[in-house]
């Protein structure tokens, strides 16, 4: 996905407290909620996926979630909260600091990040660990994802993913 | 039972009648048990499913796998046929591949003290076999051919590999039955298959729970909402059930309802009965066999399940892990010549399956729900399965758990739990 890309380290203070806002509001509406809000961080046509590095890394494309659209967000995110039976849960993602890059195209933007989840009883594990490659660009004023791919590590998933990451 | 005076004639007992309409609890959490069913159901006479020849197409190739708790490598050889063998070195017990997949070359080799094989797994050398200066190294009388790798017996249906550590086993067709293999055949039709991609998750409840999820077509008119609310799935579709006469392995099938008359969910609540889907190609199936059936679901005893939910095909493997946990292992496929179109649905439709999917996260939680409930239960507990009855026979309904019992019939006579139907 990047190897095309003609970029450009972004060193510009503003652009990149920007972007990591973006990032931080982006988990917020996971981790906080609603959910309801996660959806409006894209562009109306957009990629999200959710991918396991052993798929990534052997050229293949299916993931644990893949969305194309807000509309498809906005069924899972429905879907998450009025049709899907499970544990309640919370979820909490930890931001590693974020590498931006200009393509011409948008902002390429790279960031480590782990995700804890807690049960009703308490305890905190952690789900996984996984890179966001996200690509951003500024719609209306407002820097959205075009694209954001989920290439997660922890490819033996402890029970199952609830709630987008 | 606390696993130090258990005894064949105390698991026997456990089962409180003939039939199988009670599973007593123990079985999902005794250790003693676990490790007899290893033994007699995994290592015994039965073929397991160990993956697809189209993961291994080169000479060299393998695969690791697990049968039971023993790892295996399905290995394509120099002849182009395919050879299992235990992950297992014979000199020191050291494991041999560490990737999920790789290529071996032409053996394969320990990395702790570079014991070589054949990939039939016959010991070919090994350094200082002789020693340095006539001094230490093997005797001369070591007889390499005793010192091979453990190879399994293996047969192939239509791309699909099975291995058994029972050389005596009937074939595997024999194994499967004809009703069977006329289900495995029609998604397994002879078309060269590709890998999609694979999912793993860890599921903290015993391996057959995970089986007898796949056995119930009653609860995923219930519990699987997503399914309900967009008539993917209704207990009141066109449907069938279907056991085999080994009554261990069975086939459901559904035709896709409408969305029309979905507010008639037979009493099961739904919570937003106004949520309409935006992307319609995840529920809208192409029609791909040669039939209007848009669900089927066939489980192999002892734990393989072959899924086609709309244009998502995949295999699920149930590895046990211990009497309380489980890997499912999702190797989603497709064939080789499906057009643009088609790849596209099935990344799209694996949204509706999965570690995330629309319907199958439902099942990891509610399973580990069940684990959980019944762990504290006392001697004489047991599951209740009398829905449709008491029976394991065919039915042209969803409203049953005949495919349940049927599999603990088959269950209790490997086991040795008494005479199941007596």
């Amino acid at each position: 996905m990047d190897q095309s890309e003609i970029s450009q380290p972004v060193t510009d203070d503003v652009v990149l407290r920007r972007i990591e806002r973006l990032q931080l509001n982006y988990i917020s509406s996971i981790d906080e909620g609603p959910l309801d809000n996660w959806p409006h961080f894209f562009t109306d046509k957009c990629l999200y996926t959710v991918v396991s590095r052993d798929n990534f890394d052997r050229g293949m494309e299916l993931g644990v979630m893949r969305f194309e659209s807000v509309g498809m967000l906005i069924d899972r995110a429905t879907a998450t909260q009025h049709a899907a039976v499970f544990a309640p849960r919370i979820i909490r993602h930890l931001l590693g600091p974020t590498l931006v890059d200009d393509t011409g195209e948008g902002y390429r933007s790279r960031c480590n990040v782990a995700i804890y989840q807690t049960s009703p009883d308490g305890d905190t594990m952690l789900l996984m660990t996984a890179i966001y490659n996200d690509l951003i660009v500024e719609q209306d004023g407002v820097l959205k994802f075009k694209e954001k791919r989920v290439i997660y590590d922890t490819h033996r998933i402890p029970d199952s993913i609830v709630y987008p990451l | 039972m606390d696993g130090t005076q258990s005894s064949n004639n105390s698991e026997t007992d456990i089962w409180s009648e003939a039939g199988t309409t009670r599973v007593p609890f123990q079985v999902y959490q005794d250790a003693e048990i676990y490790a007899q069913e290893l033994e007699k159901i995994f290592y015994g006479s039965s073929w397991n499913y160990v993956g697809l020849e189209c993961e291994v197409p080169n000479s060299g190739d393998f695969r690791r796998n697990f049968i039971g708790e023993r790892e295996v490598l399905m290995i394509r050889k120099g002849d182009g046929a395919l050879s299992v063998v235990e992950n297992r070195c014979a000199h020191r017990g050291a494991q041999l591949c560490q990737t999920l997949s790789g290529n071996a070359g032409s053996a394969i080799m320990c990395p702790y003290h570079q014991w070589t094989y054949t990939l039939d797994g016959e010991l070919t050398g090994m350094p200082f076999k002789r020693g340095i200066n006539g001094k230490g190294g093997l005797n001369p009388d070591f007889d390499m051919k005793a010192h091979g790798l453990v190879a399994l017996r293996v047969e192939s249906l239509n791309g699909v590999v099975f291995a058994s550590f029972d050389h005596d086993v009937p074939t595997l067709k024999e194994y499967l039955g004809p009703d069977m293999v006329k289900y495995f055949t029609r998604i397994f039709n002879g078309r060269g298959l590709r890998v999609v991609g694979y999912e793993r998750q860890v599921i903290d409840c015993n391996w057959k729970l995970q089986m007898e999820n796949l056995k119930d077509p009653y609860h995923a008119g219930i519990l699987h909402l997503f399914l309900i609310s967009f008539g993917l799935f209704r207990l009141d579709q066109e449907s069938k059930c279907l056991v085999d006469d080994s009554k261990g392995h069975s086939v459901l099938m559904t035709n896709k309802g409408t969305e029309e008359g979905k507010e008639d969910t037979g009493g099961v609540k739904i919570a937003a009965p106004d949520f309409a889907l935006t992307d319609h190609d995840l529920i809208q199936p192409r029609l791909e066999f040669g039939d209007n059936t848009t669900l089927s679901i066939q489980t192999l005893f002892p734990s393989i399940i072959i899924q086609a939910q709309c244009n998502t095909l995949a295999t699920r493997q149930v590895i046990p892990k211990g009497p309380g946990s489980h890997e499912l292992v999702w190797t989603f496929f497709g064939f080789k010549d499906d057009d643009d179109e088609m790849k596209n649905l099935r990344l799209r439709q694996a949204n509706l399956m999965g570690s995330a999917g629309y319907v199958t996260l439902d099942d990891a939680e509610a399973l580990e729900f069940s684990q959980v409930g019944l762990s504290g239960s006392s001697a004489g507990d047991a599951a209740v399965l009398e829905i449709g009855g008491t029976d394991c026979e065919s039915n042209d309904h969803l409203v049953t758990e005949s495919l349940i019992r049927g599999f603990y019939m088959k269950y209790r006579d490997i086991m040795g739990h008494g005479k199941a139907g007596a």
